[in-house]
């Protein structure tokens, strides 16, 4: 089975996935990407420690795919 | 094994939660158990069983746990030594969640004959046991709370912070670190997120200097931290007969 690693930006800043994990199939990887990257974002983006969270998911170090999500907030002067 | 080494860390809780009296710690003793030993992450019972008897853990750890029709899997509670996760299968005849094992494990059953024989011969064991299993739902209550509301990081220092407290009371915490048997997908399973967000809340609380999670063991480097970052009231685990 193939090895995938998810490693994480946090504006920028790395977070490696040393571990990885195995899939059958690329729907399912990413479907666990998308998983990831939007609850890191949910924690992120409410603490402010990031507004664009990144997953970057490699499969033996070739690139797989990315699953960027970035806060954009829009503040009305009246609001 | 010796008889009174089986239900050893059950009667510890129950004198520390409950006050449990001599007579009735006699009567446990006296309880017809039957050892097994468990391999690590092997069911216990399963969703859709029917069953005859109860478990109590007498070494290692196991969880409960069910899983969606799409095979997503949520752990609903870690259990130690002395506990008896499926009691409610007493009443409750078709288990509607799993039991397994997270670590290899000695397991003592106890027919629903012999418990219900116990609770005919001494209602006032019949009245700890309801209090156990009411305190097991108090910590579901709380789980709830953990996996809806906080934030990743606070959901773990939670978890942290009960199996701390649950162990401390059967005495296995040896200085600032105890064993905590989770793989980096199990804890993701109890928090309710990827493998992978797990993996990257364990290296923020060590970047934090709060916990360091290595090999199944916990290392408390600052207790103050963990604490605050949990949200951390003990209320709702009993541990005394005055709560």
């Amino acid at each position: 089975m193939p090895r995938f690693h998810f490693h994480i930006e946090e504006n920028g800043r790395l977070i490696p996935d040393e571990e990885g994990q195995e899939f059958l199939d690329g729907d399912k990887v990413r479907k666990e990407a998308i998983a990831t990257g939007t609850s890191i974002a949910r924690d992120a983006f409410m603490t402010g420690s990031a507004c664009r969270v990144v997953v970057d998911v490699r499969e033996e170090n070739v690139p797989f795919m990315k699953v960027s999500i970035t806060l954009d907030v829009e503040e009305k002067a009246e609001g | 094994m010796s008889s009174d080494a089986i239900p050893a860390a059950l009667v510890r809780r129950l004198r520390i939660a409950s006050g449990i009296s001599d007579e009735d710690i006699k009567a446990i003793h006296a309880l017809p158990f039957s050892v097994r030993e468990y391999p690590a992450e092997r069911a216990v019972v399963s969703d859709g069983q029917r069953a005859t008897e109860c478990c109590l853990i007498v070494k290692g750890f196991c969880a409960r746990s069910k899983t969606t029709s799409e095979g997503r899997r949520q752990i609903l509670s870690i259990h130690i030594p002395g506990e008896i996760p499926d009691l409610m299968s007493l009443h409750l005849n078709v288990m509607d969640h799993d039991l397994m094992t997270l670590t290899p494990c000695t397991l003592s059953f106890i027919s629903h004959d012999a418990l219900r024989l116990l609770y005919r011969r001494q209602p006032n064991l019949a009245d700890l046991l309801w209090r156990d299993t009411l305190i097991d739902a108090a910590m579901f209550r709380e789980w709830i709370v953990n996996v809806g509301q906080r934030p990743a990081p606070a959901r773990l220092a939670h978890v942290i912070v009960e199996l701390r407290e649950r162990l401390k009371v059967i005495g296995r915490i040896e200085g600032n670190s105890f064993e905590m048997p989770l793989t980096q997908e199990q804890i993701g399973e109890a928090l309710g997120i990827t493998a992978v967000h797990a993996n990257r809340v364990i290296k923020q609380l060590r970047h934090d200097g709060i916990v360091a999670l290595h090999r199944g063991r916990v290392e408390v480097l600052d207790d103050g931290k963990l604490l605050e970052l949990a949200g951390f009231d003990g209320r709702y685990l009993h541990l005394s007969p005055a709560l």
